[in-house]
């Protein structure tokens, strides 16, 4: 790095430097014209939302006036991205990337493929604005990513539906079984499930061991300490088998995926979703106000803990303009850039000084995480990519053949084993 | 011919014959004509779950503006062309040089080496990922569109070269003596002889290697990431990504993705026919 | 050298000749492949170093029951795939006559082997979509209910492979089409001059003919099954479960999303070596024609 800005928290100041920066570039250009090169930008965005793609490109488009410098912005499918990703960041990296947090970004964190940014945290002394949340990015004392979003999990129902019914969202173990049987003689399944894609099964999981076994012994199995075939975890999986029996869970759920699960609240075919905000994107327009955030019911008499996932901006190592990437990651991180960025997505913002957000969903998740105390990621990022790949499918199973729950945990647990290098 | 034909005087039993084949044509079509219908339907349609009836409002225009608006689909469609028609080109050219010399000169180890190609192109590709991405990047063209011209004109050499040597191999070997006996060198005989009979096979294979790379998605993914270099599928999982279930959007981007093969196919029918007769029929 | 050239001839332009198909073919695929099969002896996820392995990711295999599944699947898919040649020769022959119209009734019959199987995927998890599915408004129309086929890990895979029939069927046709333009008159007529009709004079006049196609047909089709790897990505992507995943499948999601690359390759090379079956037969059969020609 030839030399680094000193970053402004505000715009203006931000922008002059910015400004003299590429002045001097331009008139640097004449005798050596390698350094214009060092203007170029590449992004990879493997968003799905089309309102967070304009802002992405609104801030792209000011950098580039501030700068002088060229961006360009790839969209990626958001499944291909995951292919794609591992291919990239060894072979030809962009200078910014958009990936997940937790245990997914140290697999890359591990192999060398993300730049450290502590310099750019600490100038900008994001640790103040952020507090616990940039834990989320961090692997020991570095910081390799910037949070994006949170987004928390709970169950999700259309209020006007539940009155028309006259169901009550449940908030004890009693009330679920309650409110199951509620539902099913309203003619509707008790939760909009679908795990075609595997992952809801996960979450579903996270909750139940989270309200049974708490975050300390959740994080202990995520990290291959605990066995599969722990007695803890029997009462997660009885409280499971619980509701399979009781046809809790939408009928043929593996032929759905999520948003066509999603789509069945609003047609009244089902009651409620265990999921995150983005639930919202399977909802009609017109219900989106009626839609209702609620924890997952408590269980054991233990403090609540929950899933609040974070998505993150990172700098590949192998990123070609790595101090370019960081102006960028200055300007993006602005706190009304980025929430012109989060807002379309309905998450929890992750700086502490944004503006207030208007949509109702993200003040439900922000008052809820007030009496949350303490959170997980998501079972396919706390825990080891490979595990997670043999667990998603192990919980699918179950949901559709409980009877064989000790041959899968026996299985889960031989893959733990493999993996962690435990016996 | 076989089956008989019907007698062209019997105009009802013709007609009868032809709605029975139409009728079966359009069961065969039905899962074709959902893609279509789709890509007509405005979203309400899809919300409700009408996906086979006919749409209650339509949004064709929509739709199909809406493709290329909301990606930058006019681009992908450049980006495939440019590397479809030359990777065409190019396992046309090898395959058939290949060919030539694997059916008409007797060499030793020429059944080891066909055998290399036939056993290549049976390979599931997505294990040649890794190998194929850093081979990409060593030669300084991964995310370009020559990174996927060579890898498609490398892997369907395989299947192009086994269909060349085929054909070539039933030509009648009283031609080659002829040419030889006259003291026609082997680049002649390839130019003057080979070439003009050949030109059927050429079509059909041209038809289906166009097919074959148009349609491929996996090598786009692993081998780019920039939009000025992505194929057209990569385009269509885009918007697959972008608006997870707007059917109708996706549909009509699937039938203009589906076009140019179809186009393809139509313009070289009658060649595609013949030169499968000759070629892989008579192998 | 003209001397030179014209006594080496024989051999210097056809080496030139295939040069540029095997030396592209060399780098880019047999090169690849050979990595692989090392690859298939480490422990490696794709970016850290490798780690030998030995034989490690082979004997896990033998002990994985997913690997069974799959294998078992790939089974299905061959066996059921093989409808694929006499439903083509069943179209090709309906389609075979020449009436107004025809030709453009034997294109629309091409169709699907033209489209992307992304494209046949997506169409055919619609007509099983529980609910409002083709096939649940079908049974509805009789008062039934359609079993939820992507559900029911039994019969998930015939599903897909149903699916995938569609443009196989179409390829298949094409080929019996080009092999039914060029059936001989004369052995045609001899057969009716035999007394020879119908199904008769399809069995032991028509099919005698059309070994070749009915050959090429049927290796296809098998390469195609076992390399089925699309269709079971976009519509199960291997689910519920597992219970449709196929070895090209598994190989995939090994590689990919357990970043077991080592493992994937294994699995590969016990694909490839069941495909190493069909390339030995289908290599018997071209050398015999050989000699037969000869």
């Amino acid at each position: 790095m030839k030399h680094t800005h000193s970053f402004a928290s505000t715009r203006r100041t931000f922008l002059k430097t910015v400004g003299g920066g590429a002045a001097a570039v331009a008139l640097g250009g004449l005798s050596m014209p390698a350094l214009a090169q060092d203007k170029s930008l590449t992004i990879i965005f493997n968003g799905n939302n089309e309102n967070q793609v304009a802002a992405l490109r609104k801030t792209i488009a000011d950098f580039e006036a501030a700068t002088g410098s060229t961006v360009t912005l790839n969209l990626m499918d958001h499944e291909a991205h995951k292919t794609a990703i591992r291919n990239y960041l060894v072979a030809g990296a962009p200078d910014v990337c958009f990936w997940f947090s937790g245990n997914r970004m140290k697999a890359f964190v591990d192999r060398g493929l993300f730049d450290d940014i502590s310099d750019l945290v600490a100038e900008q002394n994001y640790a103040e604005v952020l507090g616990g949340t940039l834990g989320a990015t961090m692997v020991g004392d570095k910081v390799y990513g910037l949070p994006l979003a949170g987004t928390l999990w709970g169950n999700f129902y259309l209020k006007n539906v539940f009155e028309e019914k006259g169901l009550v969202a449940p908030t004890t173990w009693e009330e679920t079984l309650a409110y199951g049987e509620a539902a099913k003689s309203a003619g509707m399944a008790p939760l909009a499930f679908g795990s075609k894609e595997l992952w809801p099964c996960a979450g579903f999981f996270d909750e139940l061991n989270l309200r049974i076994n708490g975050l300390e012994n959740h994080i202990a199995l995520m990290d291959g300490q605990m066995s599969y075939l722990d007695p803890m975890l029997q009462p997660v999986f009885d409280h499971w088998e619980e509701l399979i029996n009781a046809d809790f869970f939408l009928e043929n759920h593996t032929s759905y995926g999520w948003q066509e699960a999603g789509a069945l609240l609003s047609q009244r075919k089902a009651g409620m979703m265990n999921l995150g905000n983005f639930v919202k994107y399977a909802v009609p327009e017109a219900d989106i106000p009626h839609l209702t955030f609620i924890p997952f019911p408590k269980i054991a008499d233990i403090p609540r803990f929950e899933d609040f996932s974070t998505d993150s901006i990172h700098i590949p190592s192998n990123a070609k303009n790595k101090a370019l990437a960081r102006e960028f990651l200055a300007m993006f991180y602005e706190p009304e850039n980025l929430h012109a960025f989060l807002a379309p997505a309905g998450n929890v913002p992750p700086r502490n000084d944004m503006p207030p957000s208007d949509d109702p969903l993200v003040n439900a998740a922000v008052e809820s995480l007030k009496t949350v105390a303490g959170t997980a990621q998501y079972y396919d990022r706390d825990t080891d990519p490979d595990m997670a790949q043999a667990g998603l499918n192990g919980f699918q199973e179950f949901m559709v053949h409980p009877d064989r729950r000790e041959q899968i945990l026996t299985r889960l647990d031989e893959t733990r084993k493999r993996i962690f290098g435990v016996s | 011919m076989y089956p008989r034909p019907i007698a062209p005087n019997a105009k009802a039993h013709r007609a009868l014959y032809m709605g029975l084949v139409i009728a079966i044509l359009l069961a065969w079509l039905a899962p074709l004509c959902a893609i279509i219908l789709t890509s007509m339907r405005a979203p309400k349609d899809i919300a409700t779950g009408n996906l086979w009836g006919w749409p209650t409002e339509f949004g064709l225009v929509d739709n199909y503006v809406g493709v290329f608006t909301q990606t930058p689909m006019a681009r992908f469609f450049l980006n495939s062309l440019m590397i479809t028609i030359p990777s065409v080109l190019g396992v046309l050219i090898l395959s058939t040089l290949a060919g030539f010399v694997l059916s008409k000169f007797k060499f030793r180890g020429s059944m080891l080496l066909f055998a290399v190609f036939v056993g290549g192109n049976f390979l599931p590709a997505q294990i040649m990922m890794i190998p194929v991405r850093d081979l990409m990047v060593r030669l300084g063209l991964y995310d370009t569109t020559y990174a996927l011209i060579i890898f498609h004109i490398a892997f369907q050499t395989g299947f192009a070269t086994l269909f060349m040597r085929n054909f070539i191999a039933a030509l009648p070997n009283e031609l080659f003596e002829a040419a030889r006996a006259e003291g026609a060198s082997p680049a002649q005989i390839l130019i003057h002889v080979v070439l003009p009979l050949v030109r059927p096979a050429l079509a059909a294979l041209a038809i289906l290697v166009f097919t074959f790379i148009w349609n491929d998605y996996f090598w786009a993914v692993v081998l780019t990431i920039s939009d000025s270099v992505k194929p057209v599928t990569a385009g269509l999982a885009n918007l697959r990504g972008q608006y997870v279930s707007a059917w109708n959007t996706i549909s009509a981007a699937t039938i203009i993705v589906a076009v140019p093969p179809v186009v393809m196919f139509f313009l070289m029918q009658r060649h595609f026919i013949a030169g499968l007769t000759m070629g892989a029929v008579k192998g | 050298m003209p001397n030179f050239w014209r006594q080496h001839r024989g051999w210097i332009a056809p080496t030139l000749f295939i040069m540029p198909a095997v030396v592209l073919f060399g780098v880019v695929i047999v090169a690849s492949s050979v990595q692989s099969l090392w690859i298939s002896l480490h422990d490696w996820d794709g970016m850290s170093p490798m780690h030998w392995v030995g034989l490690g990711n082979y004997q896990e295999l033998f002990r994985d029951p997913q690997f069974f599944t799959s294998l078992k699947n790939n089974c299905i898919w061959l066996v059921v795939f093989m409808l694929a040649p006499p439903l083509g020769l069943g179209i090709a022959l309906l389609v075979n006559q020449q009436i107004r119209g025809m030709r453009l009734v034997k294109s629309l019959f091409f169709i699907p082997l033209v489209l992307a199987s992304v494209a046949v995927g997506v169409v055919f998890t619609w007509v099983y979509t529980p609910g409002f599915g083709l096939l649940a408004l079908v049974f509805s129309a009789f008062g039934a209910t359609a079993p939820a086929l992507l559900s029911d890990e039994n019969l998930v895979t015939f599903a897909v492979v149903f699916a995938a029939l569609w443009p196989q069927v179409a390829f298949c046709m094409v080929l019996y089409l080009a092999g039914l333009n060029s059936l001989s008159d004369d052995l045609i007529g001899a057969g009716q001059v035999d007394g020879a009709r119908g199904l008769n004079m399809l069995f032991h006049v028509v099919l005698p003919q059309l070994t070749q196609v009915t050959f090429i047909a049927i290796a296809i089709t098998a390469i195609g099954a076992l390399r089925s790897f699309d269709m079971v990505s976009v519509m199960t992507q291997g689910g519920p479960f597992g219970s449709s995943s196929v070895l090209a499948y598994q190989m995939y999601e090994q590689s990919i999303f357990s970043y077991r690359f080592g493992y994937g390759a294994a699995i590969a090379s016990v694909l490839f070596a069941i495909m190493l079956v069909f390339i030995v037969w289908y290599l018997s059969r071209i050398m015999r024609a050989d000699d037969r020609g000869a």
